[in-house]
């Protein structure tokens, strides 16, 4: 008995020991932390919009984020954008719950600040405050609207699909043409050598440049890439070839890498759908946005 | 149970006669997965080092507080302690190391190689005693996931440290974790058969 109650008490102070020291370090990283994460993000957002290296990013480019929330009760389904209104200080954000068919049911304006409604945990709770009691909202993504000098010039779409093993999350730059402009993989869990090689420069290079056209029915072919090819999409010839291949390539499918089809061709279907989900909802949001007179930032 | 062995001697223990892979063989599941090439080998390894010496410090500091019968949980406590200290502080102060280092050293809380050394080590000797033989274990891990990481790489992939060495790719099965198997299997093979052939030469049993 005695022994057991030792046991018990010295467990329970070790116990404590590790959680005051794991609990202190998370205290005084958590910050950094955050602050490195935010940053690695905005990095990867103007790398695809091709400000690469540090290269400088002109005044006039500005960034709108519009959240996607999916709206549900017991009878019906709703998407909700919460939307920047105009720029600067003093601004807002606009609620806009459309129903399936595309028509507007409300509008709403949400009090929140531009380094607040980066928290989901607000945003969730001035967004269902914004819907009533008896909905449930849940997010569904984030999409960026770029701007230059109040001309949108790209949209910034992140993603997830199904990969090999888990999740595959992307971030894809389209032009307003939708043609791609640039893919990221953000995180990943294929098999290292096989299904890891879509990070590589000469998979994701395959994408760039791809029409709207040509996305909508991506598909990938088994066949090794022709060598001048690989050459140009791992950036080994000059920039003026590379866009000749590009032109050349537009309309083909995706190499598959060797070994892991299945990851490519996962890679292929999830841009497709990301791009041919967003051009939908896009030009919903547009038509209601125009047709309601809204004042947003982009 | 006093040790007798100069801090060099622990290091090179640790390294050579008695390696934790080649020749304790222990921690395989991350030697076999994780080998897939050098650089990922070498970062796995420094982890181990760090979360090895300061739990071997750790656990020779206090090992007359330890209770006999719950030590093993104490020592996975420390471990996951200083596991998730080195965590936060390289995801918060080094973020390029982090990110590549990352998914390695959440993996470590289970390693075999560190539980075993604060039990047949840190838990009996002085603490200076403890910080070399963690210093050697861990290196001696390191070392050995770098050797398998380089026959892994220079057969799978045919590159060495990420560098095209041989132009094409002779055998991609080697990437796959069962041929790490396969792998350690040779290895350790080889490395007996070095030191019988060792002993043998110069008229040692």
């Amino acid at each position: 008995m005695k022994d057991m109650i030792t046991i018990v008490v010295r467990l329970t102070v070790s116990c404590v020991l590790a959680a005051t020291v794991m609990g202190l370090c998370f205290i005084f990283t958590s910050n950094a932390k955050k602050h490195n994460e935010h940053i690695k993000e905005q990095q990867v957002m103007y790398e695809l919009l091709g400000y690469k290296d540090g290269a400088e990013i002109p005044g006039s480019l500005a960034l709108h984020e519009v959240y996607r929330y999916v709206i549900s009760s017991s009878e019906k389904q709703s998407i909700g954008y919460v939307v920047p209104q105009g720029h600067g200080e003093e601004t807002g954000f606009i609620f806009v719950n459309i129903d399936l068919n595309g028509v507007l049911i409300e509008t709403k304006p949400i009090a929140l600040s531009e380094s607040e409604v980066l928290e989901a945990e607000t945003r969730n709770k001035a967004v269902l405050a914004a819907v009533g009691p008896g909905y449930e909202v849940s997010f569904a993504d984030q999409t960026i609207v770029v701007t230059d000098n109040g001309k949108r010039i790209a949209y910034l779409l992140g993603g997830k699909f199904q990969g090999f093993k888990t999740f595959v999350s992307v971030m894809l730059a389209v032009d307003p043409a939708f043609t791609l402009i640039g893919m990221e993989i953000l995180e990943h869990e294929e098999d290292p050598g096989l299904g890891a090689e879509i990070e590589q420069d000469y998979f994701k290079n395959q994408f760039k440049g791809k029409p709207f056209e040509a996305l909508k029915t991506i598909n990938v072919v088994k066949a090794p890439i022709p060598a001048d090819y690989l050459k140009a999409l791992n950036g080994k010839v000059s920039e003026g070839d590379i866009l000749k291949f590009r032109e050349q390539y537009k309309d083909h499918d995706i190499y598959a890498l060797t070994g892991a089809t299945i990851s490519s061709r996962a890679v292929s279907n999830g841009v497709k759908g990301i791009v041919t989900k967003f051009s939908y909802r896009v030009n919903v949001l547009d038509k209601v946005l125009k047709e309601q007179q809204l004042a947003v930032s982009f | 149970m006093a040790n007798d062995k100069s801090s060099m001697q622990l290091i090179s223990r640790g390294i050579l006669s008695e390696n934790p892979i080649f020749k304790l063989a222990l921690s395989m599941c991350p030697a076999v997965g994780i080998s897939t090439t050098v650089m990922n080998g070498f970062m796995l390894g420094v982890a181990v080092l760090f979360v090895q010496v300061f739990s071997s410090i750790t656990i020779s500091l206090f090992k007359n507080l330890i209770h006999p019968r719950i030590r093993i949980p104490t020592y996975t406590l420390t471990i996951a302690t200083w596991v998730t200290v080195i965590d936060l502080v390289l995801a918060a102060y080094m973020p390029e190391a982090y990110a590549k280092m990352g998914i390695f050293v959440k993996l470590i809380v289970a390693f075999a190689i560190i539980t075993m050394r604060l039990e047949m080590f840190a838990c009996k000797e002085s603490v200076k005693d403890s910080f070399w033989d963690g210093l050697g274990m861990g290196l001696g891990f390191m070392v050995g996931m770098m050797a398998i990481g380089f026959v892994r790489e220079l057969l799978g992939s045919g590159a060495i440290l990420g560098y095209d060495v041989l132009g094409f790719k002779p055998l991609l099965f080697f990437i796959l974790p069962s041929a790490g198997f396969f792998v350690v299997g040779l290895m350790m093979a080889f490395f007996n058969w070095i030191e019988i052939y060792y002993k043998r030469s110069r008229g040692l049993k």
